[in-house]
Order: structure tokens, then sequence, then C-alpha cells
């Protein structure tokens, strides 16, 4: 019940995102969905999940379909070119998505019980070392690139 | 160049952090893979984050055209490295009409010049600054984008269309300079005025044999010379009725051009005076340059509101010469340049006033209230061109759609029937 109710409000939230056009519902969203699909293997366990990169890739369609329909723009005739290479990228990113979880997977199963608390410490770090980063660059929104 | 960091990657770094941290606290590598492409697609992101520097080089057809006619700005634009996503917009004031996609989004690969074709439809008189550009760029993660504006160049004069006259209005009097226009008074010329008997000094070609011959004493021929005249155009510029396609200071800043261009052709000496918050003059000249000097500064002409009170006394006294014709455009809407009408009046100026009909710009009221107020405000206009017609001021309405033509001819039916009075 409570992975249907996440899956719900996640996609709730994606789509009332897209209607508003709004990053953070569209992120909160993804996030929530990302939330679920832990809930399943909590309630669940067992073995490692075969479909994760597939899961992985469409995760990653979804997201960068979000981001593209509501991304700030102008009605503007486009250079055919465009979105031909826009759609070349997505493909890419998805592929290589898939790639990456299939990877991530075999690599994460291989050391299932060998990483010991200074591997988990730094993992750890390395998350919020994520979270920081994400605090940074809200704070600063601008980039200065000289 | 500054990038802007897009709500994308702040998500992104959220969903690789949570799902991470996620692995981490549940002891499930399918959350780390889910995670790891939005890692590591940021992670990218941030890597190949580096400046982009578009340039441009534009260039115009023509500096001066008139009003919709079409001009052509040339773009050559490049990006010092490939740019998937471009975005550029070519900022254009009101009265200019792109003719071509505006805004583009385009894809430029490393090192390519993309050409561009804009025609420009010149919609509006006026000065304008083209070739101002706006561009955005995203950077093919969709991570970053970066803004710029590259400056205009090139400035564009758009001269309003010019209206048809088959006759010009003849000032009452003319001046001492030959011109094309024929004199009242008797002189030198080739137009025949009247016979009279020969007197000491007359030369022999003028003699009229067959009249001569008639009466048996020397007769001969006088004639009418030809003289320029001065044409001074008063534009009233403190107030105008307007819509936002068209406006009462449009109208006859077109009329003045065309007025101005009929009669420095038929060698008149013309003058203008802008009346109103800025006062503008140009004294009376003939020639080409002349037109020029009119028309560029009918194209400065605006109403700027202002205040002060001001009559024909701030006027240079050479700006309106002695027995010149003065053309003035107004939509009658200022008591200041209601009073300076009839002031020049009052100073013998041989005057003849366009009103600017408001009517089509002024919508009546729904309201009871405000259809009376219409109907009031009505008389009042009406009364005011009585007082002008009864000073012997030639007054038309010209209302929105009448050709120049129509309200000329209006003028000079006037004058034909109306005395002239001295005050």
């Amino acid at each position: 019940m409570v992975a249907l109710g996440l899956a719900v409000a996640g996609v709730l939230l994606f789509v009332v995102g897209l209607v508003a056009r709004s990053a953070g519902a569209v992120g909160l969203g993804l996030a929530v969905i990302g939330a679920d699909y832990a809930v399943l293997f909590i309630a669940e366990g067992g073995a490692l999940d075969r479909f994760t990169p597939a899961y992985a890739a469409g995760f990653m369609l979804v997201a960068e379909l979000g981001f593209w329909s509501i991304e700030s723009r102008i009605p503007a005739w486009s250079d055919p070119a465009v979105p031909e290479w826009r759609l070349a990228r997505l493909v890419g990113a998805c592929i290589g998505a898939a790639a990456l979880a299939a990877l991530t997977l075999v690599a994460g199963a291989a050391a299932t019980g060998t990483g010991g608390l200074a591997v988990e410490s730094l993992g750890v770090v390395a998350a919020l070392g994520a979270l920081v980063l994400i605090t940074v660059l809200v704070g600063r929104r601008s980039v200065d690139t000289h | 160049m500054t990038g802007v960091a897009t709500a994308k990657l702040h998500v992104y770094i959220l969903l690789a952090g949570l799902g991470l941290l996620g692995a981490l606290a549940f002891g499930r590598p399918e959350l780390a893979a889910l995670a790891a492409p939005f890692a590591l697609f940021a992670g990218l992101g941030l890597a190949s984050m580096s400046a982009v520097e578009i340039r441009a080089v534009s260039e115009v057809d023509l500096e001066r055209q008139l009003e919709e006619r079409h001009v052509t700005l040339q773009m050559e634009v490049a990006a010092n490295r490939a740019v998937d996503h471009l975005e550029l917009v070519l900022d254009l004031d009101d009265g200019l009409v792109p003719e071509a996609p505006n805004p583009i989004l385009i894809h430029l690969s490393r090192g390519e010049r993309r050409e561009l074709e804009v025609p420009i439809r010149c919609a509006h008189w006026g000065t304008y600054e083209i070739g101002n550009v706006v561009w955005r760029v995203r950077d093919p993660f969709g991570l970053f984008v970066y803004e710029g504006k590259l400056p205009a160049r090139h400035r564009l004069k758009v001269y309003p269309h010019g209206e048809t006259l088959q006759r010009l209005l003849r000032p009452l009097e003319t001046q001492a300079f030959s011109g094309n226009q024929v004199a009242r008074n008797r002189g030198e010329g080739i137009e025949f005025a009247d016979l009279r008997p020969f007197t000491y000094g007359d030369r022999v070609r003028r003699v009229n044999w067959r009249a001569t011959a008639r009466r048996g004493e020397p007769w001969v021929n006088e004639t009418h010379p030809e003289r320029n005249s001065d044409i001074v155009i008063f534009l009233d510029t403190f107030a105008e009725a307007r819509r936002p396609d068209l406006g009462t200071l449009d109208i006859s800043v077109r009329a003045a051009a065309s007025l101005a261009a009929l009669y420095l052709r038929e060698k008149d000496r013309v003058g203008l005076v802008a009346f109103g918050g800025v006062l503008n003059w140009l004294t009376v000249t003939s020639g080409t340059t002349q037109l020029y000097r009119i028309v560029d500064s009918l194209l400065d002409a605006e109403i700027l509101l202002s205040y002060a009170w001001k009559d024909l006394d701030v006027i240079p006294p050479r700006t309106l010469p002695p027995r010149a014709l003065v053309f003035a455009f107004s939509p009658l809407l200022d008591e200041r340049a209601i009073g300076a009408l009839l002031d020049l009046r009052a100073r013998g100026f041989d005057l003849a006033v366009i009103e600017l009909s408001p009517y089509s710009f002024v919508p009546e009221g729904d309201s009871e209230f405000g259809q009376l107020a219409y109907r009031l405000w009505r008389l009042q206009r009406d009364a005011l061109r009585t007082k002008y017609a009864s000073l012997g001021v030639p007054i038309v309405e010209w209302r929105e759609g009448v050709p120049m033509e129509a309200v000329v001819e209006e003028v000079r039916a006037f004058r034909r029937h109306a005395r002239v009075v001295r005050a």
C-alpha cells in the first residue's frame, strides 16, 4: 500500500510539475518515484533485480523528457538539426544510463559483504558531498565561466 | 560570459545523492545503479562547462528607406565552440517588422559560420537602430544556460511615404526670387497680364503689334513674373490623438514630408516649425538638401508632455518670413497650439489650418454621460472651427482615410471665396 501510495504521489507530483512548468515539482516527483522503487526492495527483499538497467534507462528518459518539456523557451523557427541532435543525445543518455546501471549493479553485487566500515564511510561521504555540491550551486545560482 | 546553472542540474545532483544514500542505508546496489547515471550526467556537465562566445557580423543593404518598403539584414553568426542549441532573437523596434522567422533556433558545428538573411519591412517612419541580437545557448547536457546580447551597429532612417498631390496650394503673395509661381503683380515674365500704351523705356519685343495696328499708337504687353514663394510647415507637437497603429502626428508628419518635397520641387523655399514640448525649427530655404533636413527633422518629431506656456514669441523671427504661407497641421487639442495659430493670423500671415480629426481615435462613451460629454466636445470643436473661419483662416478637417488631395482642394475652395482679413 505504501509503495502504491508513493507511486501515485510521485506520478501526480511529476504531472503537476509538467503542467505548472515547475522544475522543483518535477524533481520531487522523480525523487518520490525513486523512493517508491526503494520501498519495493525493502518490502520484498530478495535477490538482485535484473531489470534495474532498464529501469535506470527509463528513469533517465522520463527525467530528460520532463525537463525538456518545461525548459524556458521562446516560440521560434527551429533548425531541423536541433531536435535531431537532441533526440540523438537522449537516446545516447538512455543507453549510457542502462550500461552504467548494469556496471554499477555488477560491481555492487561483487562488493556485497566485502566493503567494511571504511568503504561504507567513503560512500556516505560521497553522497553527502553530492548534497553539499547542490547546496553550493543553488546558493550561487550563476557560475562565472571566465 | 556568464553561464547560469539550470534547475535540472540541481535536481540531478539531488537524485544522485539521495540514491547513493539510499543504497548505503538499505544495502541495495539497485538504488546506486539507479542514481549513478544522474551522478555521471551532472559530473560530465560540470566538467564540460566552458565559456561560450557568440559573434555576429551584420550588414544592412540600405541606410534610408521609405515606409512600407523593405531592407535586408544579413548576419553571419559564429561561435567559439560547437553549439547544439542557439536561440537568436533579432530585437527590432516597433516600427520594423521582420519578414523571416524571428526568433530562430539553430545548431552550430565547430568552426561553422551561419549566414542568415532577414528581410525587414519598414512599417513606420522613424530612426531606428538595427542589428541588436539577443542570444541564448544551452550546453549539450541542458545543465547550463548562457545568454548574451550583441549590440546594434546600424542606423536606419525610415522616411514617411509620400502623399500624391496634383496641384499645390499657392500663397497669396510671392517672394522676390524667381520660381515657378505666377505672381499677382506685373513685371518681366511669360504669362500675359494686360495691355497698356507704350511708354519710354519699354522694349520693342514687348510691343503688341496687333493692338498697335488696331489703335494707331504703340501698345505693349504686360506680363506676370514667375516668382517663388515661402512655405512654412507648422506642426503641432503639443498633443496628439492616437491608437496603437496610428496617430494624428503620424498623419501630419507624412503630409508635411510630402508637401515639403512637392514645394521644393517647384523651387519654393520651405521651412519647418515643430511647435510643442520641444520647439524645433528650420528657416526657409530651397533645394534638395533642405528636403533632407526637413525630413530628418520630422523623424525626430515626437509628443513631449510639457506644462510650460508657449506662444509665438518663442519662435525665432526669421523662421516665419513675411508673406509666407503657413501650412499648419494640428489636431487642435492643445490650447497653446490653438492660441499660436490665432496669433499667426492676427499677425497677418497667410495661414491654412489642416485640422487632423481626432474623432476616429476617440471612441464615444458607452454611458449616457459619456455620450453627452462626447457631443459637447464635438460642439466645442465646431465652435472653434467657426472661429477660425470667421477670421478668414481656411480650416479643413482631415478625417482618416481621406486623401490629402481632397483636403488641399477644400482649402483652395475656401480661399477662392473668402477674403483675407487683416488684423
